[in-house]
């Protein structure tokens, strides 16, 4: 492929693309973003391989990122001018039969399968509007009758599970730099900063810094060399939204970060993806070099007097690089330790020039606005946030997988519309966390709260990066306060002495109230050291440490009560507060657990229910989940 | 050297017998060994009660720890201000010998009566004369690697040819080594299994970038390891979506089946056990990693089975 260098060359180009993307013949698009390869996708794209060789008939061939919903992985979607219907958790015997019936176009057998449903693509920005033919497969739901996908708006995920990361074409296909050239050819810098700022695009990795205000500060700057840098060191526990998005449609990233560069002023760009995804890694590799090869990016981009260029730093597992100052130093080879701000970014960053960094998703929001215009954006949302937001669903609830809803909407319609409720029948969601280890744990009867930066704040937790974790009744609030001390304490960087002493003490304390130690006093002096390490530490991971545990504390303060009055873990999670016993009323008698327990505490006793040898019982809760008749108990 | 009882004060007027009996038969000087900022305190207070103390350190100059330290916890009182009077007070007071960069070499005795045998490393500096500006530090032209001879020939290059030939061409191809440190380790370490010193060494000698300064990378970040390796590499998921689902049980049994503990190899270097913080499979929760190859909906008693692949 030759360069592109004129506006006329890319339409042409984008033309064709579309045209092959959206006329492509029968084709079948396996999801092989990492969730779907742990899910057995190698497999199923092995097996459709073998039928394109063999008597394909036309069939070709395709892999995808991330739809979205993780829990129904491995996906697969089978796509042609007609129809387009996705298939979820589909076996390798499945994949055959969907094959047969897509060759003769009759989906009637597919009427119950675990999840099959059809959807219509979006109008294009050009107005074409492509759907399926409606009516040809009536038995099967239309996506807008999905409760995982119907309150779903995508704009940074647009893209994600529609196209090939591999091939630019498939995103060009898709609008992919559309933006860019229409930025290119604008030439107006201002313009672009101050579409940013009109659309209210707020920071997607934690703090919710208005991005156009940043870019107006770096610009402003004084400096001839700038820099702009992807935040990709996803660090936040639970959360994997820049993962997926690096993953599926690493083109967006890249589009947008050229387009930041074009209007602060920057001609190297850097993207810090953690070493933990490997495969994003390469996606964004292979991104670069084909976006090189078609001139968007490189010396005299489109025939223009701007060079941009992007190169990747792998971080080194260690979360405070996601930290800004802290990523800076890892990308200059140092140890990667914050500093204190001012100076910020903006105004000294990497190699002490002025440096935009904006998180994956900030910046795979930037096309859509260029193209969109402001406004398009900005009627979406809250008053103050603007958007959508990205979330990871995950922990004990039924649609665990990535989401990306309009902001202002409540956590309730979260969890129960999009996330479908509690993992396990009868079980009671208690708690969702957000934020990560920065952020906090809100209760019931907070879910009405209407998800945006300020309420989050204010209730306690934050916004994070997009990280949801819901918990039932099994979870123990306190033991999950000290599995984020746990993390925070690991990861502080040792830097400043209240992070570094403040958390281990504070984690001591937790264990020793987890342990059934725990006296009335401790809770105070937890709040105490909380209040200490909060306003004494050097960056956002000190600062931020306490939240969970405050935020535990606050709304969870029966279960802390119950640990040091009682002696007791109402969720029994707890080891030391804990032990299990066998039901008899309950117990067939199957010797389930006798068979698994792996310290043979089960004592059975012929034809009568078992026993538990408590001094023996290393309480790993092996026989309580594989009880079929839920008769081991938990006290 | 040889550290006696020298000074007066021999209180000599009990019997042998028990070591609490012998506790208030004290006599002579007492050692302090460590001179942070406790061993300080304890010398100052006992040479102004009236006994002569010899304060030890195995490092060059006394203050330890804390004198590295910003400030401290939870007061945010500055560390240097807390402890310079006191490191003026052992340095001039008349009771206290400092007896720096030595070791302890043996302890004969009961308490309250000890001979003590201190080795006292070579420092080729008059003490007398010292005024400790320090230049000799900033100019010594291997100040990043102090090493006696003896041991330093141990650190010889014991690089194998195809070692060499790798490092050789990463640096070579790595136009800024300083700039991408972090880069070049992950390729050592990718190569490698782990940081071999020897090669950091090499690497060191190669570039001028001090061994110091790699170590603290290392150590610094997850991903490194100055240990071998085991050849396979599980990862047990630590973040909070598995932690939710019982991820921690899944760590507690691994260690049970393969007997290490966390950050441990196998003696028969197959596998090397370590958690992870999420490696953004959640969804999957809890998902163990082993080498390239994820496993989500990990079950206890399906932990063998997977292990039996490998
Ligand atoms: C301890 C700590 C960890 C952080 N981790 C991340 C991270 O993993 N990803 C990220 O995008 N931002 C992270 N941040 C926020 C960054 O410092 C910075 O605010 C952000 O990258 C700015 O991008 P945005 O304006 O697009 O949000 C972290 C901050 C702190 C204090
Ligand atoms: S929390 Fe385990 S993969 Fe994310």
């Amino acid at each position: 492929m030759a360069r592109i260098n004129t506006q006329a060359e890319f339409e042409r180009v984008a033309k064709e693309a579309a045209g092959r993307y959206w006329g492509r013949g029968l084709t079948v698009r396996v999801g092989m973003a990492s969730c779907g390869l742990a899910a057995g996708a190698n497999a199923l794209y092995d097996v459709a391989a073998e039928r394109v060789k063999g008597n394909g008939n036309g069939l070709s061939l395709s892999r995808v990122g991330c739809r979205g919903s993780c829990v129904v992985e491995p996906m697969v979607d089978v796509v042609s001018p007609d129809f387009h219907l996705t298939f979820g958790n589909v076996t390798k015997a499945g994949l055959e039969s969907i094959i047969d019936a897509a060759q003769a176009n009759d989906f009637s057998s597919f009427e119950d399968a675990d999840a099959v449903w059809q959807e219509r693509d979006a109008p294009r920005t050009d107005g074409t509007l492509y759907t399926t033919r409606r009516g040809t497969h009536a038995q099967i739901p239309d996506i807008s009758a999905i409760p995982f996908y119907a309150p779903q708006r995508k704009i940074v995920t647009r893209n994600c599970g529609l196209i090939d990361p591999f091939d630019i074409e498939e995103s060009l296909a898709r609008d992919g730099y559309a933006a860019l050239v229409k930025v290119l050819t604008e030439n107006d810098p201002e313009g672009v900063i101050e579409t940013v700022l009109a659309s209210g695009l707020r920071g997607r990795g934690g703090a919710g810094f208005p991005t156009g205000r940043k870019w107006a500060l770096t610009r402003e700057a004084a400096g001839d060399e700038k820099y702009v840098f992807v935040n990709a060191d996803e660090g936040d526990p639970g959360a994997f939204m820049d993962r997926s998005v690096l993953e599926s449609d690493p083109h967006a990233v890249l589009e947008g970060l050229a387009i930041g560069a074009f209007a602060i002023g920057a001609s190297e760009g850097i993207v810090y993806v953690r070493a933990e995804y490997p495969l994003a890694v390469q996606t964004l590799r292979n991104a670069i070099v084909q976006a090189r090869e078609y001139g968007f990016l490189g010396e005299n981009i489109l025939g223009t007097s701007f060079s941009f260029d992007v190169s990747i730093r792998i971080g080194a597992g260690a979360f405070v690089c996601g930290e800004e100052t802290a990523l800076i130093a890892s990308a200059e080879g140092r140890v990667g330790e914050p500093r204190p701000r001012p100076p910020y970014p903006a105004q000294s960053g990497y190699k002490g020039a002025p440096t935009v960094i904006n998180n994956v998703k900030t910046w795979s929001a930037v096309a859509p606005i260029i193209l969109n215009g402001a406004e398009w954006f900005a009627e979406v949302g809250t008053e103050s946030s603007k958007g959508t937001a990205v979330f990871c669903v995950t922990g004990t609830i039924k649609n665990t997988g990535l989401v990306e809803v309009p902001m202002g909407m409540t956590l309730r319609e979260i969890i129960y519309d999009v996330g479908g409720g509690p993992e396990r029948a009868g079980s009671e969601i208690k708690a969702v966390q957000t934020g990560g280890p920065s952020g906090g744990c809100l209760p019931k009867d907070q879910f009405d709260l209407a998800v945006d930066y300020e309420k989050l704040t204010e209730a306690g937790s934050m916004m994070g990066s997009g990280g949801m974790i819901v918990v039932d009744d099994r979870t123990c609030m306190v033991s999950l306060a000290k599995f984020f001390l746990n993390f925070t304490m690991d990861e502080s960087c040792g830097k400043c002495t209240p992070c570094r002493e403040g958390t281990r003490r504070m984690h001591d304390l937790l264990e020793k109230i987890t342990s059934g130690e725990g006296t009335e006093e401790d809770i105070a002096f937890l709040e105490e050291l909380a209040s200490y390490v909060k306003d004494t530490s050097l960056c956002g991971l000190g600062a931020t440490a306490p939240n969970p545990v405050l935020s535990t504390l606050k709304y969870f303060r029966d279960e802390y009560d119950a640990h040091i009055r009682e002696r007791r873990c109402p969720a029994g999670e707890c080891e030391a507060l804990i032990s299990f016993r066998v039901v008899p009323d309950k117990c067939t008698v199957c010797g389930a657990c006798a068979k698994v327990c792996p310290v043979n505490a089960v004592v059975e006793a012929g034809k009568a229910p078992p026993t538990i040898d408590q001094d023996a019982c290393t309480r790993c809760r092996t026989c309580f989940e594989v009880c079929p008749s839920d008769a081991i108990l938990i006290e | 050297m040889e550290a006696e009882s020298p000074r007066t004060d021999s209180t000599t007027t009990g019997q042998s017998g028990s070591l609490v009996a012998g506790v208030s038969n004290k006599v002579g000087s007492v050692l302090v060994v460590g001179s942070g900022i406790s061993g300080m305190q304890a010398a100052l207070d006992l040479a102004n009660g009236g006994y002569y103390v010899y304060l030890l350190d195995s490092e060059p100059a006394i203050g330890g720890l804390m004198s590295k330290l910003d400030k401290t916890f939870p007061t945010n009182d500055c560390a240097m201000c807390v402890m310079s009077p006191k490191l003026v007070d052992c340095g001039r007071h008349l009771n206290i010998e400092l007896v720096t960069y030595a070791d302890v070499k043996n302890i004969e005795g009961v308490p309250g009566n000890y001979n003590v045998e201190i080795v006292r490393k070579a420092k080729s500096v008059d003490e007398e004369k010292c005024t400790g500006c320090g230049d000799c530090v900033t100019g010594c032209p291997s100040r990043y690697v102090v090493r006696p001879p003896d041991e330093a020939a141990q650190y010889a290059p014991e690089l194998t040819a195809d070692d060499k030939d790798f490092v050789d061409r990463l640096l070579r191809e790595e136009p800024d080594v300083e700039g991408n440190l972090l880069a070049v380790l992950q390729d050592v370490s990718e190569y490698c299994r782990f940081l071999p010193e020897h090669v950091l060494k090499y690497v060191s000698d190669a570039t001028g970038i001090p061994l110091a300064r790699m170590i603290s990378i290392a150590t610094f970040y997850d991903a490194f390891s100055l240990e071998p390796r085991g050849e396979h590499t599980i990862s047990v998921c630590m973040g909070t979506a598995c932690h939710v689902k019982g991820s921690g049980l899944l760590q507690s049994r691994l260690q049970d089946i393969l007997q290490i503990g966390n950050g441990e190899t196998t003696t028969d270097g197959k596998f090397t056990l370590q958690t992870v913080r999420c490696i953004g499979c959640c969804a999957l929760a809890p998902a163990v990693r082993i080498d390239d190859e994820t496993f989500g909906f990990v079950m206890v008693r399906g932990l063998e089975k997977i292990l039996k692949r490998f």
